[in-house]
């Protein structure tokens, strides 16, 4: 008997015609680009004007569930997503881009709690039902990461840049829930990704590889235990660092926080790291040639520009 | 047949200061197990090579090892999935663990905190006479079973980052554990349970599901989420920050349709808790001034919900998400 393990499913299987082929997209951007990491959302736009996609905000869209709303309720964030999904099938769009690893998981795994069994999806309708809405099951959830990658491809984005990154040494970091659990996710192994290295590669940077890059950057327990959390961000950016990364890219605004956020604070322990960290967009956007000052660089607190200036990507 | 070379760590507590390397190539058809190829190097080459194992069918659980810096079962891992072009096999013992020699490692910590669960059932009418059967519905059954599964190999402790950094975390095997008596009719002992569970950090699972890598597929990430749940639902220790989090992110949702962050580290942290906010203000005053949070929102955030409003602009149609909210009778508080 052949198992099909999760990494060897045909990546026809997340591809999606009908929006690639009209290039316009359901966009889910999350609360935290809304919020804290606005520079997010700002170069993701930036970015689809370049790519030439059209990414249809789905501004009614309620939060995933941040993978807290499981621990009160069960059902909650599964029937949150539904009327999410139903919004982006009124809009004729199958496809639900989104920019966050965290909110990826979460959508897919409640994606596929309800494409899995009838009796889910029927009790989420019946909700949705109170106001109008049905969800009808065709939407599928998928990261702008792998947009790039399937629908624009690594060969068109190589034509396409117009500034490469001069092999600046770019660690990936991953965050978890856009690779596990891979029965959610299984686009890529979630042992073994190499998109982002991929990605990096083709915008002529050149990929760390360091064990840190699938590991937990302790976001979601900053507020329960902040030393752990800071730990947690020391000893992948040490990893990181010791592999001779001199900055950090992640499809994740969470992490994006915390890589950002904490290592100040974790240098007691694991030695000054000061990584600065980028969002996917922002340096995709940048070697397609958005100007450096849109991408909203200034806004992080470990300075970004220091190194591209070193790099003379900017002056 | 083929030539597979076993790259062992070797260290040895009694003798040793620091860990070496040794290289051993065994013939063996490359679908051999790990398992195996240790056990012909051990036979063969040298005898002094040590690692756990009884069952060699991952029943035991004694095998757990890192193999080309993958932690699980060496008896369930053929060779050939993992072996490099050269045909090297790369075998550690299980990170976050204390080696004692070569792959053995010391255990205790991980058992300490499975023995803290007091890991047997305790009837509510223990002392009464031991007349009849305790029974079990197929239903009630069912919810345990998976976890029942488990053959405490350490694997999902071994992966886990926070018990990495904080080995005071329970770690998911044990919380997992705990959800199995929890969820157990028979037992008498629900509350307790769950109080003893949170203050072995139950709420400090990061949600990284790295113990989705499970071998036995009893997936603790799962069960852990039941056992906050479980900590919300009978209202244990709920004034610790976990159970505060995860219900302020809840009322925020219901509120405004998204996560409000000001109100979520307020309402986690204690709006009241002086020395908590200040510990968190130096990170949120270097936000202000990249412009990351503005003082606005921090402050409309920070005050509105003690005037009973939203903390920030609701999303268009909010009232379906309050439908929603109200519907599954989540609680927010």
């Amino acid at each position: 008997m052949t198992v099909l393990l999760p990494e060897d499913l045909p990546l026809d299987a997340h591809r999606r015609s009908h929006s690639a082929q009209s290039r316009r997209y359901g966009f889910f951007p999350g609360c935290v680009a809304k919020e804290s990491c606005k520079e997010l959302f700002n170069s993701t736009m930036l970015l689809a004007d370049k790519l030439g996609i059209e990414l249809i905000e789905l501004t009614a869209a309620s939060c995933c569930g941040a993978s807290v709303v499981n621990d009160v309720n069960r059902d909650v964030a599964r029937v949150l997503n539904a009327r999410t999904y139903a919004q982006a099938e009124a809009l004729g769009l199958d496809d639900v881009i989104t920019i966050c690893s965290t909110c990826t998981g979460h959508m897919r795994a409640a994606n596929k709690e309800l494409l899995d069994s009838e009796e889910r999806m029927d009790h989420a309708n019946a909700i949705l039902g109170k106001f109008g809405a049905k969800y009808q099951g065709t939407v599928m959830v998928r990261h702008l990461l792998w947009l790039l990658i399937d629908d624009i491809g690594l060969d068109r984005l190589r034509e396409m840049v117009v500034r490469p990154l001069a092999g600046m040494r770019v660690a990936p970091f991953y965050g978890c829930h856009i690779i596990r659990p891979e029965s959610v996710n299984g686009w890529e192994s979630a042992r073994q990704p190499h998109s982002l290295e991929d990605l990096i590669e083709a915008i002529g940077g050149e990929p760390v590889d360091y064990a840190g890059k699938t590991r937990c950057c302790g976001f979601h327990i900053q507020l329960e235990k902040e030393n752990v959390a800071a730990d947690m961000v020391g000893q992948n950016m040490r990893m990181a660092k010791d592999h001779g990364a001199e900055a950090v890219l992640t499809p994740c605004p969470l992490c994006h926080l915390a890589l950002d956020g904490y290592q100040a604070d974790s240098a007691a322990r694991w030695g000054r790291t000061d990584l600065p960290t980028f969002h996917l967009p922002q340096l995709v956007a940048f070697a397609l040639g958005v100007p450096a000052e849109k991408l909203g660089l200034n806004k992080h607190l470990i300075d970004p520009r220091t190194i591209m200036v070193e790099r003379e990507l900017i002056s | 047949m083929a030539k597979i070379t076993l790259d062992l760590f070797r260290f040895d507590e009694a003798v040793d200061e620091v860990p070496h390397r040794d290289r051993v190539t065994v013939e063996i058809p490359e679908t051999t197990t790990v398992l195996d190829a240790l056990e012909v190097a051990k036979a063969e080459v040298d005898g002094s090579i040590s690692f756990r194992r009884s069952c060699r069918s991952a029943i035991c659980g004694s095998c757990s090892m890192n193999i080309n810096g993958i932690t699980g079962l060496a008896c369930k891992t053929p060779c050939n999935t993992v072996m490099n072009a050269d045909g090297v096999v790369k075998v550690d013992p299980m990170p976050n663990f204390q080696p004692m020699k070569d792959m053995v490692v010391h255990m205790d910590p991980f058992w300490d905190k499975y023995a803290r669960l007091k890991p047997y059932l305790q009837p509510a009418d223990a002392d009464s006479a031991n007349d009849r059967e305790r029974r079990v519905s197929p239903d009630d059954m069912k919810k345990l079973v998976d976890v029942a599964n488990c053959v405490m190999c350490a694997t999902c402790y071994a992966l886990c980052p926070v018990v990495s950094v904080d080995p005071s975390f329970a770690g998911p095997a044990a919380i997992a554990y705990a959800y199995r008596f929890i969820e157990d009719v028979r037992d008498g002992q629900r509350k307790e349970r769950i109080a003893q569970i949170s203050e072995d950090y139950l709420w400090l699972c990061a949600h990284c599901y790295a113990c989705s890598y499970c071998p036995k597929h009893v997936d603790p990430n799962d069960r852990i989420i039941d056992v906050k749940r479980a900590a919300i639902k009978d209202r244990v220790l709920m004034n610790e920050r976990g159970p505060r989090h995860a219900l302020v992110v809840s009322k925020t949702i219901k509120q405004t349709g998204m996560l409000a962050e000001t109100e979520v580290i307020l309402g986690t942290v204690g709006r009241f808790n002086v020395r908590g906010l200040l510990k968190v203000t130096p990170l949120a005053l270097r936000m202000v001034a990249r412009g990351k949070l503005t003082p606005v929102e921090m402050a409309v955030g920070g005050t509105a919900p003690m005037l009973g409003m939203p903390s920030q602009k609701p999303i268009p149609k909010v009232d379906e998400v309050r439908t929603i909210f109200e519907a599954l009778e989540v609680p927010v508080s």
